[in-house]
Parts: structure tokens; sequence; C-alpha cells
């Protein structure tokens, strides 16, 4: 699910490529017109009601995304939403209806402009449902943005002001606004997906010497009226030339539907360091493939399921799902704290005030202490039920009293056991009076600085599905929303880590090792007629065969039909990955038998012979001990209570005292539509 | 980090402009009557056009005098100026003065992602019957405390005067409020909301700071609503109590002259535009530099325009022979100025050039009445005490008419009250497509009593049994589904709340 509606960051990523900017390129590059765009007015009005109905999707009340890990580097999705018709109201319904026709226009996603792939939509009946083309939607949008412009320009303060370029915009010089209103069709025609510059005739072109009354008005009228990048027409001018409606029509005779269709293929963002994979795949670390996603849902979905299907041969050892949507409820309430700390000298005098914006900042935080509380008692027994369960933690809860609380908050310390501690003592009346206590103050600071570091703002939804191959996990909206006014979308981030569990290949491959070794072993044994060779310098007189050729098919043939038994994967694929060490492994084993053959066949010193069996018994020693050490690194694996990634809640891996550093993923999929 | 405000901005902008642009309305239409009966439903409940219903409506009344207004979008979109209003045809009822007129509505005002932020400013501890000097005295506190607001470009979200005093709550009472005393139906008090960007923490604490030193300064009881978290609406946190000798003096000096009478005539001044921080300080500090002061108030924002309803005292040796007018507001003020009839001298001293485009109906001077007195609790020697009953519902749009429905709510309570008025109601189309109002109903119980317990059980019956029949009777008159009404009638304003209705 594609929505977006972010902060500055993504507003004006670059220096001259922020949405006002590629405007004004846009006023620079093309010709004056000399007659008005019009566009009907129900195309402005449907354009509207699209741009707001898919910027909040509040008709879809349940969202769930089927993802399946193609193959490395690839995922596919497939989305389903169900829509709630009856949820549109009256007046927008109106306007989405279909010239003719009982049907409306419903936007159902949004997604990035660099997405080609044809998406096709179904009903649960498997019909397909008819969608807007996107050329209709870039036209519908273009008059839409027309039409805010006009609004926009009919409300300024300086309409009424004849000398004002905002006046003369509007009522005497028509051209400018002309211009303006070209260059936003063209803009939103052509489209600029997000990382790609906009490329206009003048970049070809030495700056011309004259300059046009014309344009300069428009570019002066585009000045006033947003003085900066900032400005919520900026933000949806900047979504509407990166991203796609997906509008399907939808007949009001069913007004809830459930529509699915296949996203296009997601490519991986990055991989990890060339080294850090190198020393993943020549290490014995038994290592995992760990896979992370991230995509956006909108606020007021009431229900999210992802699920992931990965092949039957692969595991699913760590799934877990946290969202940030509390992230804004938490960041306000960290500006306030600074704000009271920076204030408090002020607010002195005033007790009263104080104490109430106290009282306010201690309810907060102990909401949230019971929030991140419930969601690690539903960690733990996601732990609990893991095929292998991972051990609860050991050490017992502090049970502070009130002034310790305090006193750990006020170092700054917003961990888990505080915030809960802390959330105990304000339920019980306990903190009464917070104003004359030690809180007040700068120790405000740390707290905030301590909330924002234990990212307390995300919450966690774990796996429930029984299976080892596939994962789901099921967000819920928390049944009161702290941030009720916000529509800004919940950002998602799932983890997942893959491995090859029992019965893995490694397995088969310790066993074929040790067969090799005993063979090796077997064979020397036979012709020094003792195991005196093992560990003695004394060399037997008849170790080398009087007829070689035997022990050569004995030392080709057995690891040949050993190897063939093992069904190695292909490097491509995602088990291949896990297995690129094992297979080494598999292969060096090989390799040893085989040059002991060739020594066995072209060699004639019995002393020769004795030392290639001793080296080729102790590479195959070395080889077992590179298994061994497999077997203890995915036992460590599997007893690793929390995930060693960035996208794991900070608070999360605190609470369970994982101190390691986290590790780059092995793929990560975005699928937020901006980057 | 995100900008959640601005972002959420980014999509009210959407909703704002894809409101206003629906099929062909570009502007919005709406009906202001003033006078001294109750709302009228302008409705025919026969009508086809869906577009006749009302999406917002406000009504107010004090001192016996009542301002309606709704507003509906409307296809109207070439008039010269931001707001167009006129006298509209005269519906035959005395004293009923309706006004028709256009506004643009700004879409720069977007205060959707705000932290609502409410103050009660209690301007005495007695009952309420204003003096021109109190009308003076409160004309400069909503002056100055609306300037605070407009200093850190907040807007006023609503703002309301007289209303429901709240008692001091003693610790040894129930938390929930089940034992706390009967509050007063209107005290001489100031409620008002602003919204506060919530990034702008340190504004807000200015503010804040700054309207403690205010009630310092001039001796009123300030109360900001209760900021913590799952604490509703009617719950305030006490800042300052009311100090009377400081309030005394400080009207004292202020306003030597002023008359300590209470007025027997006042006109309804609604002044309109599109909304926008700071004018509710321009349009009463240019009243009161012209010695006009504030009987009663009533402002609040629809669809982005904002409405000014100012009950305005009129002096007494005025003959009040002006008819109902409308103009701008610069002619206005002369006008108010004859009207109100207090001397004046000197030119214009304020900054009026932010609600120079806006534009003024003024009533003719009406005559005023004043409740009967209530000293503080239930607990006279009469038992006559007007109560306050406040009433929240939601309803699906298109079914009942906001006048019909307080009709309704009246008509019900009648069988447990010898008097039922409207003191306010708001009602605005959310969501959903569903209707959202408040209304807070003033009432004499039919029977009198002294006993503080009994009169608290005779008003909780009245409520329960009053919700009731309106919940069997909505259902014939709107043609609505009973699953879809929602409503609730309390004695106690933050016995309101619904669970879950902030989803």
């Amino acid at each position: 699910m594609t929505v977006h509606l972010r902060g500055p960051s993504a507003v004006a990523d670059r220096r001259g490529d922020g949405p006002l900017d590629q405007l004004r390129t846009m006023i620079r590059a093309l010709p004056v017109p000399t007659s008005p765009l019009t566009f009907p007015s129900r195309e402005a009005a449907l354009g509207l009601a699209l741009m707001d109905l898919s910027f909040r999707l509040d008709h879809l009340p349940r969202l769930s995304e089927h993802l399946t890990l193609m193959d490395r580097g690839h995922m596919s999705r497939t989305i389903s939403v169900d829509v709630d018709l009856d949820l549109i109201s009256g007046r927008l319904r109106d306007t989405l209806t279909v010239p003719g026709d009982s049907a409306l226009w419903v936007p159902v996603s949004r997604y990035s402009r660099r997405d080609l792939a044809p998406v096709v939509i179904k009903d649960s009946n498997g019909e397909v449902v008819p969608r807007l083309s996107h050329r209709d939607a870039n036209r519908v949008t273009a008059a839409a943005f027309v039409k805010l412009l006009f609004m926009l320009i009919n409300a300024h303060d300086d309409v009424s002001a004849p000398a004002s370029p905002i006046h003369q915009l509007r009522h005497t010089h028509q051209r400018s606004r002309w211009l303006v209103e070209a260059a936003i069709t063209e803009l939103i025609m052509v489209g600029s997906p997000a990382g790609q510059r906009l490329r206009t005739p003048l970049d070809h072109a030495a700056p011309p010497n004259t300059t046009s009354s014309v344009r300069d008005l428009a570019l002066a009228g585009v000045e006033a009226l947003f003085a900066t990048d900032d400005v919520p027409y900026a933000r949806l001018l900047q979504l509407a030339v990166r991203q796609y409606i997906l509008v399907a029509q939808l007949g009001p005779e069913r007004p809830r539907r459930f529509l699915t269709w296949e996203a296009p293929l997601l490519p991986a963002q990055h991989r990890p360091a060339p080294l850090q994979s190198l020393a993943k795949n020549v290490l014995p670390v038994n290592r995992e493939f760990v896979v992370e996603y991230e995509t956006e849902i909108p606020r007021s979905v009431k229900a999210y399921h992802l699920t992931l299907d990965v092949r039957q041969e692969i595991s699913v050892r760590r799934f877990l799902m946290s969202s940030d949507v509390d992230e804004e409820f938490v960041e306000v309430l960290a500006q306030d704290l600074e704000s009271v700390a920076r204030r408090a000298e002020r607010l002195g005098p005033h007790h009263k005030l104080f104490e109430l914006e106290m009282q306010g900042i201690a309810s907060r935080l102990a909401e949230l202490g019971r929030r991140r509380l419930v969601d690690l008692a539903g960690y733990e027994a996601y732990l609990a039920r893991l095929p292998i369960p991972v051990r609860p933690d050991a050490t017992p809860p502090l049970r502070l009293t009130a002034e310790q609380v305090l006193r750990k908050l006020s170092d700054g310390d917003c961990s888990l056991d505080v915030l809960a501690a802390f959330c105990a003592h304000y339920a019980t009346d306990g903190l009464q009076h917070l104003a004359r206590t030690g809180l007040a103050g700068p120790a405000l600071l740390n707290i905030a600085a301590g909330l924002r570091a234990a990212q307390v703002g995300r919450d966690v939804t774990t796996d429930n599905d029984p299976r080892e191959h596939g994962a789901h996990a099921h967000w819920r909206r928390p049944s009161v929303e702290l941030s009720p006014q916000s529509t800004e979308p919940v950002r998602v981030f799932a983890f997942m880590a893959l491995a090859d569990e029992a019965p893995a290949l490694i397995e088969s491959i310790t066993r074929m090792v040790a067969g090799l070794a005993l063979v090796v072993l077997g064979i020397g044994t036979l012709l020094s007629g003792g195991v005196d060779w093992l560990y003695s310098s004394r060399v037997s007189d008849h170790f080398a065969p009087d007829q070689a050729d035997a022990v050569v098919a004995v030392l080709l043939l057995v690891p040949g039909l050993l190897l063939a038994r093992l069904d190695l994967p292909s490097t491509k694929s995602v088990l291949g990955q896990l297995h690129k060490f094992q297979r080494t492994l598999a292969a060096a084993s090989v390799v040893v038998t085989t040059a002991l053959a060739i020594v066995v066949g072209t060699v004639h010193s019995d002393r020769e012979m004795t030392r290639w069996f001793q080296l080729a018994l102790a590479v195959l020693i070395v080889i077992l001990i590179c298994c061994l050490c497999e077997f203890s690194a995915r036992r460590r694996h599997r007893s690793s209570s929390v995930p060693r990634s960035t996208r794991v809640p900070r608070w999360l891996r605190d609470a369970r005292r994982a101190t390691g550093r986290t590790v780059v993923p092995d793929d990560f999929f975005d699928a937020r539509g901006e980057v | 980090m995100t900008s959640p405000a601005g972002s959420t901005k980014s999509s009210e902008l959407a909703r704002i402009a894809a409101e206003a642009a629906g099929t062909h309305f570009s502007s919005v239409q709406f009906t202001l009557t003033h006078g001294s009966s109750l709302p009228v439903s302008i409705v025919d409940p026969d009508k086809e056009d869906p577009n006749g219903w009302p999406t917002d409506f406000c009504h107010f009344s004090a001192a016996g005098l009542s301002v309606s207004v709704s507003t509906w979008p409307s296809a109207v979109s070439a008039f010269s100026g931001r707001v167009q209003l006129g006298p509209a045809e005269d519906l035959g009822q005395r004293e009923t003065y309706t006004y028709f007129g256009h506004a643009v509505p700004n879409p720069g005002f977007l205060n959707q992602s705000t932290r609502k932020f409410e103050v009660l400013v209690t301007l005495g501890n007695t009952h309420w019957s204003p003096t021109y000097r109190e009308a003076l005295m409160q004309a400069l506190v909503i002056e100055k405390v609306t300037g605070l607001a407009a200093e850190r470009d907040a807007p006023v979200l609503h703002l309301h005067s007289p209303v429901a005093p709240v008692p001091q709550t003693n610790k040894n009472e129930r938390g929930d409020g089940s034992n706390e005393r009967l509050r007063d139906a209107i005290g001489p008090c100031l409620r008002f909301s602003i919204g506060m960007d919530p990034k702008m923490a340190e504004a807000r604490l200015d503010l804040e700071t700054e309207l403690a030193a205010l009630a310092e300064e001039y001796g009123f009881g300030l109360k900001l609503s209760d900021q913590r978290l799952n604490r509703v609406r009617g719950e305030w946190f006490t800042i300052r109590g009311f100090d009377r000798e400081r309030y005394r003096s400080a009207r004292g000096r202020l306003f030597p002259d002023a008359p300590v009478l209470t007025p027997r005539r006042a006109v309804i001044a609604s002044v309109v535009g599109p909304s926008r921080p700071g004018t509710t300080a321009a349009a009463v500090a240019a009243l009161r530099a012209r010695g006009i002061g504030v009987l009663a108030a009533s402002i609040s924002s629809m669809r982005k325009t904002t409405f000014i309803n100012l009950l305005l005292p009129v002096a007494a040796g005025v003959p009040g022979t002006l008819p109902q007018w409308t103009g701008g507001w610069v002619e206005a003020l002369p006008r108010l100025t004859a009207c109100t009839g207090p001397p004046f001298e000197g030119g214009d001293s304020s900054d009026e050039s932010l609600i120079a485009d806006w534009k003024v109906a003024v009533s003719p001077s009406m005559r005023c009445t004043y409740p009967p007195s209530s000293q503080q609790t239930g607990a006279t020697i009469t038992g006559r005490v007007p109560y306050p009953i406040w009433l929240w519902w939601q309803l699906p749009h298109r079914s009942v008419d906001t006048p019909a429905l307080l009709a309704e709510v009246q008509a019900a309570l009648q069988p447990h009250t010898r008097r039922c008025e409207i003191a306010y109601a708001q009602s605005r189309l959310c969501r959903g497509d569903v209707v959202r109002g408040r209304a807070k109903l003033i009432v004499m119980l039919s029977q009198e009593h002294r006993d503080h317990a009994h009169v608290q059980r005779l008003l909780t019956d009245a409520t329960e049994q009053a919700q009731l029949r309106i919940r069997e009777r909505l259902p014939a008159l709107g043609r609505v589904d009973p699953s879809k009404v929602r409503l609730r009638l309390s004695p106690r304003e933050r016995w309101l709340t619904y669970a879950g209705i902030s989803a």
C-alpha cells in the first residue's frame, strides 16, 4: 500500500528539486498560452474528491498484503482491501458518480509512477473491476489542482489589493495565471518520479537574455501564494507528480466489497556490503537470510494483515512487525517536555499551571508505558510458542518505588521497566504534585531524549502462523487513537529471518563428511593393516596398494553418490544463499577424496601415500569441525531473543537486554512508493 | 523527523477543496436569524433536494435574545468581495429578522490538526446580571484573551458568554462527579477554545502563562480544560480562583464612568467573513474603543466562515427606532455607535484592516430579559432555579434537521419542566455523512425542591426518560434507522462522551 504524506525531508529532497521548484522550472520552460486551459468543473470536482479520498482511504476498513519471496532480490505482493462505500460521505459520492451510470469511481491505492506493471483488480467473484486509466486520472488530477489554485487565489488576503500580484493574477493579467495553470497541468501529466530530475528544453539552451513580464508575474504570483516549500499545496503537488491513484469503478448495489490485485513486483532496495556478504558465505556462521520490508498504511485502516509465503524448504525463524502508530504522539510529547523544561522558570510563579502541564505529561507517559507493556507481553508469548521456544527473561522486575521511578526518569532512563512502574504509580494516584518534585525542570529534557532514543512510539506485532514456511501478523488500530486528528499514514516495518531448519542440509552434509572420513580411515587402516598410521610416524611397507583401481573407484564413486543425493539448490534462490557455505563444505570434502583418488592412482611410494592419507583425513576432520560449528551457530540463532535489526524498536531490545550491534539485512524491500 | 501536522494539513486541504468543489458548489450559503424566539426549521422535510439540508447549524441565546445560523454549500460563485449579506424575506414572525448571504470559504484556514485548548474565564461569582460596566469589562477581557491567541496566529474556534460556571470541587468528592454540586445554568463566565498547532508547544505555554498573568492582573478566575489523557470535555483544571476585590478594583479603575445599571435593550450584531486568526480581537477592540461593551457573545467558524455574534447593550437614553441593517464593517461602526448610543469622539485608532472586507448584520434594538437569580447552588429558598442539561447527538445527514431535533428535545422534557430554553446548540456535518451536535438547555423543573440530592435525582430521571422518548420518536420523524441514532442527554457535561467517538 503506498500512501505517502511525509514531512519536509521528502518534500524537498535536494535543493532545487522541491515541487514548487519544478513548477517554477515548468513556468520558465513553457510557452505563454494565449487562451485559458479549461477543464469541466465536474472533472475538477472529481479530481479533488479522488485526491481527498486517496490520501485518507478511510473507506478501507481492512487491508491485507500477501508477500511472496520470489527469489533473492524480488518480492511479489498481492494486496486485498475491504471497501465500504457507505463510509464515503453523500456529497463526495455525488461527485464520484460515473456519468450516465450509478457506479462510483473509488480510489483504492496510490503507487509510484515508476511502477509501470499493469494492475488488474478483481472482486471476490474473480471478476475484473474496471479501472480509470492513468491518463484520465492524471487529467482530473490536473483539473483539481487548477481549481484548487483558483480557490487559493480567491481566498488570498491580497486578492482585493490592486497592486498585488495575486490581484493581477485573478483580475487583470489572466495570461500569467494561464501560464501557471498550464505549468501545473504539464507537470502532472508528464510526472516526475522521485529520484529523477525534471528535464526541460531549457537544460539544452543558453539562458535567454530577455525577460517576459507575463512569466515574471506568474513567478511572483507563485512566490506570493506559496511562501515556503512546506505549504500543503506543495505537498499535494509533489505526491501528484510522483504517484498514480489506482481508481476502481464500483457499483453502489453492494456497498461492502472485497477487492484484490497483484501489485507491481518489488525489487530489493540495497544489498549489504560485499565484505559482509563474503564473511557470511565463508565462515561457519549458519547464516540466516534476513529480509526487511517497509510499507505505509492509511491511519484510518482498522485491521492490517501481513502474510509471507516462502518455499517449503525454508523456515521462517522470526517474523516481527512494528509500526510507528504512536510516533507522532511521542514526538509531540517530547516537544512538550522540552518546552516545559525551557519554560520552567516562567511557569514557576503559576504553580497550578505548571502542575497541569506536568500531570498532562505524566498521563501520556503512563499510557505509553501501559501500551508497550502489552506489546512486550505479546512478544514474550510469541517467544514461548516458537517451535523451539526461547527462555523468558530470568531477571525479576525491579519493583521501583515512586521516588526511584522519578529519579530514573530524571536520568533519562525510559526503559520499559521504568515506564511500566511509572504507569502503575500514576494509576494509583501516587504521582501527585509533580511540579514540586525534581522531575520538573531540566530533567524533562533527559526524558524527551530518552523517549526518542527508546523509540517508544513504535509498537510490536508478532507472527501467529503455525506453519514453518509461512508467517502472518495481524495489526489492529489501537482502540483509543492517541493522535486522533492526524491523517498521517502509519509506517509499518516487518522483519523476517529465514533459515534452514531441521531436517536441514547441514545435517546431511555432516553425515556425508563423516562418512567420507570413515571411508578414508577404513581404506587407510586396511592398507596399513592397523590404525598405527594415524598417529605414528612409522610407515607400513605395503601401504601403496598393488591394485589401485579398486581404491580409486571407491574414493570417486562414494562421494559422487552421496553428493548426488544432496539436491543442492540454485545459487540465485534464497535457499541457495542459505546453503552457500554448506555447499562449499560438501564440495571441499569431495575435492579431498577425489584428490586422494588421484594420489592413489599415481603415487607408488608407501611413505608419500601414508602422508597423503593423513592429510586427507585431517582436512576432512577440519570440514567436520566446520559442520559442528554450523550446528552451534544455529543453536545460537535459535535462542536469540530479539532480532538484531534497526527496525526492531529500541525499547524491545533493551527490555530483553539485547546488547549486540544491529546488522544490515540481506534484502530490503520498500513499498512506500516514494523512494 | 516527520512533520505530522503539516502532512495532516495537506489532506485537510484536499478535503476542504473536495467539499467546496463538490459538483458545482464553490461557496457557502447561509441564513442568519436575529430574534427572541426559538430556532425554526428552514428545511421542508418533504424537500427532495439533497443539497437543501444545512450542513452546519449554530444557535445561541442569552438575555432573551437569540441568533441562529445555518450554512450549506451553494452554487453561487460570482459576487463581489468575499461575503455578501442582505436581509431576507420577512417570515412574518414578530421580532425576528432574517438575513441571507454567501461567503467564499478560506481553504487556507486549516485547523483540523490543531490541538484544542479550552479556557473558562470567571468574571464573577454571583448570578448573571450584567451592567454596562460589566459589559465593557467583558469586552476588554475578550479582546485581551483573543488578542493573545492572535499574537500566536492561533484561531479562536469558538467563544461563548455567558456560560455555566463550574463549581469548585472538594477533594473528598467522588471522582466521577456524581456528588458534585449542581451547576448554575449560566453565570458571568466566558468559555472559548483555541486551536494550537501541537508542534508549537512553546507558543501554547507562553499563551497559558500570559493568560494566568492576565487573570492575576484583572482578578478573573481561570480554568483550563484538563489536558490529561482520557479526560473529556467538561473537566477543568483550576489555575486561579476568582479574586473579587481585585476584579472590582480593576473594573472601577478602567471604567469609572460606565453606568452600573443592567441594560434593558440590546442590539444583535453579526460580523461575518472568511475565517482568519485575530478577527475576534479586531472586532471587539474596535467596538470597545467606541465605548461599546459586549453583553453576550457567540463566535464560531462554520465551513471556514467565521460568525461573530455579539449582543451589544443599548444606552438608556437612545431611542430605539433604527431598523435592521446590513453593510460593510467600516460603515457598520458609526451605525453601531448610533444604535447603542455611548458618546464617541475621536478617529479610528484600532487596526481594522483584518476585517475591513467583512459584512455586518445589525438588528433593531430589542428588549432583554434576564433569568431569575440562582445564587450558585440549587439550594435557594424557592427552589425555582434554572439548571443546565447537556445534549450530544449524532444522526445521519439529511434525516432530522437540528431545529426539529431541538424542538423534539424540548417536547420530550415538557412533562418534567415548567420552562425549557436552548442556551446554545451547534451541529456540523462530519466524516461518514453524520451530523454531530452539542447543545445546552436551561430547564426549570416543574417540581420545586430544596434538597440537593432530590433535585439531582429528578434531573437524572427527567433526562433519562426524555432520552428514551426522543429515541423512540426520532425514527418516525426523520425516517432514520434507529441503530444509527446516538443521543445522550445528561445534567453533567462530562457524561456525554460516547465510548469510541474519537475513533
